[in-house]
């Protein structure tokens, strides 16, 4: 590739972060953020789900290959989940997931997983930005992008 | 006949690749299959079979051939998909050649799939004859001479140190005439040599196990086929998957499907197997419930359905399936099977 | 091996004929010497063709679930990786103990054929005796001796479990166990240790000579749902079109993840694969995380301990409380 080219398509990058919130409490914690007039990107798309552990890694995966450069699961701190150990659970799963996706050579700082309560808008707008920094730092996703897929 | 010392072969390709792209047997990741040669890739000719067939070039296991997109009240379509350049496909066997000649059968009767038509006028088909033939070859069950591949439009034997060249038509003579430079005429010597090395050949395709199987065309009555008890008792130890079907150069089913690319759509086809459950599956759900149903569907298609139309076979005997199937259950346990001994 | 192999005929003929059981998952003698066969045997008379050999790899456990449902009385022999398949089965409610007879059957180790055709030991075998670790390749110019471990499948030299974990009887005497366990994360450790671009280039290598053909998952006593979501076209994710390499991707890191924790490292997948890609290391690179987070857990020994993925601890590390509020660390 060019340099040129390369040096504007990276200006040009606006990464899409899409986000798994748990209703109970991320999501609300998204609310609270938002009525605080709190400031995180707006590139950050909010899926709402109904635990944490409703998330499946297919959803991950399917993220990334159509369009996402970032993907976070928010959800109840431990301990705290409205299902009582739904999170528990999500701990487990995305520990593991995350760990596959290091060992067949993906970014992982790319997914994030994070436990995020109602009372926390701060805390959301602070874990988005991370996101954000961090993947803008990676560049857009390659390894996991569907090459049909135009956004 | 010409010749070429075999440690030139990269130069070949090389010249080869300058007129267009040209397919040739290279190992990638620990397994051999055909794919667009580069500088510097090593063409593997000591492996007898890659691991999925030579069709694969001629019809590729998944095509994008149509895009279409909707914007506003119009609705465009681009056709895409085939060949349209001239390409070589260099090292093909004799079985794989004549699986090209059975595909032509369905691919090139009316209504004529213009994606594989391209693909067949445009490459020129360099076989290779099979010094070592294996275990599980039975390619001279239907009559195919591993020794003179036949249906290429060169054939290539491999002494050790030399590939000979002969042309078989007017495309292998057009391909032989860029080659100029490279190929060198073959001597009185090598006339002689040649005949020695398929005596050779044939003496091992003799020593092989499967040696004396005889394909014939079942002669039963197709209800009578059908309903073979055998079907049950073959079927028990399949486990579905769709391995034998996707390593055999003469299975041409395919499926089509939709992508959503976010801003249209992209249509392909894809290799299918009738060994999944969702083979010609259909509102009311799929016809063949159980494994039995598709494994006899596969084995029909070669044995019965496919001779109904075109009096041949549709297995041309390269073992692949015998090699890559998980529980090994292959169509010579089957044709052995159903319909009596075709010993 | 002969002689067990005899033991083998005359246990499956005595429980068909004395209607101990109505069917018996065995092996059968296929074309050609290394040609095994899954069977299912129904009566007495046709258990002459039964085989216990170096070739009998193929696990019969997963045939169960089929006849099982059927309420066939079954009986099947089972090597030491069937035994855990079995477990494995039996804790995913797939198939109930008590129609089962189970014959269990030390496993010496299967040979494989690709490894004799590597080693150029292939061509003119007709038969192949063994005695113990000594392989007798017998051919039409005389017979040549090797040793058997050179020639082993890749997953029977990492085997751990030689002997059946569980069975009813047991035909032979047991056998050793070749290597220590850790020795089967060897490959595992080599690839963590690559840079991420070397590790995403190595799969992508490997996945694109995917040709999605369901080997692995048919083979997987693990995969045993009754409808795979790749089979489901309401699913979302069914693709039997490798049109974007991400699909070979997704499948594989979905299939490996479906099996996390009851995935018993028989290794079939592997052996199965018809491009010869590595399925089982991304098995093993779960089972390995699994162990060293969440304890030693080895799935199919116990079908009584609940499966790690399918419980939790409180005090479960927790990599994703960066913040380190609230919850227990």
């Amino acid at each position: 590739m060019l340099l040129e080219e390369k040096t504007s398509q990276e200006q040009a990058f606006e990464p899409l972060i899409v986000a798994f919130c748990c209703n109970w409490c991320s999501y609300a914690g998204a609310d609270l953020a938002g009525t605080s007039r709190l400031q995180y990107p707006a590139n950050v798309k909010i899926i709402k789900v109904p635990c944490s552990c409703r998330v499946n890694p297919n959803f991950v995966l399917r993220a990334f290959q159509k369009g996402a450069d970032g993907v976070v699961i928010a959800g109840c701190h431990p301990g705290d989940c409205h299902y009582s150990t739904g999170n528990y659970f999500t701990r487990r799963r995305f520990t593991l997931l995350m760990n596959m996706l290091d060992f067949i050579g993906i970014e992982k700082e790319r997914f994030t997983v994070d436990w995020i309560s109602a009372a926390e808008g701060s805390k959301f707008a602070a874990v988005m930005n991370g996101v954000l920094e961090k993947v803008h730092k990676l560049g857009p996703n390659r390894k996991m992008r569907d090459k049909r897929w135009k956004r | 006949m010409k010749k070429i010392a075999k440690d030139r072969l990269p130069e070949l390709l090389q010249k080869m690749a300058e007129a267009g792209k040209v397919y040739a047997p290279v190992n990638k990741g620990g397994k051999t299959n055909f794919s667009v040669w580069q500088p510097g890739d090593a063409a593997d000719l000591t492996t007898l079979r890659s691991a999925v067939p030579a069709k694969s070039v001629l019809f590729p296991q998944s095509e994008t051939y149509l895009r279409f997109a909707q914007q506003g009240k119009k609705l465009s379509i681009e056709t895409v998909g085939g060949e349209a350049d001239e390409y070589v496909l260099f090292g093909v066997r004799a079985c794989d050649a004549k699986s090209f000649a059975l595909l032509d059968k369905v691919f090139l009767s009316e209504p004529v799939d213009q994606f594989y038509a391209s693909r067949r006028e445009l490459g020129t088909v360099v076989a290779v004859a099979c010094r070592e033939p294996e275990d599980a070859c039975f390619c001279r069950a239907f009559d195919i001479a591993a020794d003179a591949p036949a249906g290429a439009d060169v054939c290539v034997w491999d002494t050790g140190d030399d590939l000979f060249w002969l042309v078989q038509t007017e495309k292998g003579e057009r391909l032989t005439a860029r080659l100029a430079g490279l190929l060198e005429d073959a001597g009185a010597a090598d006339d002689a040599a040649l005949p020695a090395l398929q005596a050779q050949i044939r003496a091992q395709l003799d020593e092989l196990p499967l040696a004396a199987l005889v394909a014939e065309k079942k002669h039963q009555a197709l209800k009578q086929l059908f309903d073979d008890e055998q079907w049950l008792a073959c079927s028990e130890s399949c486990l579905g998957c769709g391995t034998c079907t996707y390593v055999c150069p003469t299975c041409h089913c395919y499926d089509i499907q939709d992508y959503d690319t976010g801003t249209g759509t992209e249509r392909s086809r894809c290799w299918d197997s009738c060994m999944f459950s969702d083979f010609t599956q259909m509102a009311h759900g799929n016809p063949r419930k159980t494994q039995k149903e598709r494994f006899r569907q596969r084995f029909m298609h070669k044995l019965v359905y496919y001779p109904n139309n075109y009096n041949e076979i549709a297995c041309v005997g390269c073992g692949r399936c015998l090699e890559a199937c998980p529980v090994n259950m292959n169509i010579v346990k089957v044709m052995k099977k159903i319909g009596g001994e075709a010993r | 091996m002969e002689k067990i192999a005899a033991a083998v005929r005359e246990r499956a003929k005595r429980a068909l004929a004395t209607g101990e059981v109505d069917r018996v998952f065995a092996w059968k003698r296929g074309e050609f010497w290394y040609d095994v066969t899954p069977a299912v045997f129904e009566t007495a008379d046709e258990t002459d063709e039964l085989l216990w050999d170096s070739f009998c790899v193929a696990n019969l456990s997963k045939y169960l679930t089929g006849a099982v449902r059927q309420g066939f009385k079954v009986g099947v022999f089972v090597k030491g990786c069937d035994a855990l398949a079995f477990n494995q089965l039996l804790q995913d409610n797939r198939i109930s103990r008590e129609n089962v007879r189970l014959f269990g059957l030390p496993c010496p180790g299967m040979v494989d054929p690709e490894k004799l055709k590597k080693a150029k030991r292939y061509r003119g075998v007709r038969a192949v005796a063994r005695a113990g670790d000594v392989l007798a390749l017998q051919g039409k110019h005389g017979e040549q001796q090797v040793e058997a471990p050179a020639y082993l499948y890749d997953k029977c030299l990492v085997c751990r479990h030689p002997n059946p974990v569980v069975y009813d009887e047991l035909l032979a005497e047991p056998q050793p166990v070749r290597t220590p366990d850790s020795d089967r994360f060897a490959l595992v450790n080599e690839l963590e240790a690559m840079s991420a671009e070397e590790k995403f280039l190595f799969w992508q290598e490997q996945f694109d000579k995917c040709i999605r053909c369901n080997a692995c998952r048919n083979i997987c006593p693990a995969c045993s749902c009754e409808k795979c979501i790749f089979d489901n076209g309401e699913s979302g994710v069914a693709a039997k079109a490798n049109a974007d390499s991400c699909e070979e991707q997704f499948f594989h890191l979905i299939r490996a993840y479906h099996v996390a924790g009851r995935c018993v490292d028989c290794g079939e997948c592997s052996r199965v694969c018809p491009a010869g890609i590595p399925l089982h290391l991304l098995n093993r690179k779960i089972i390995k995380d699994i162990q060293a987070i969440y304890g030693d857990y080895e799935a199919g020994l116990d079908p009584n301990v609940p499966a790690p993925l399918a419980t939790y601890r409180l005090d479960d590390a927790d990599p994703f409380d960066g913040h380190q509020k609230g919850g227990k660390k």
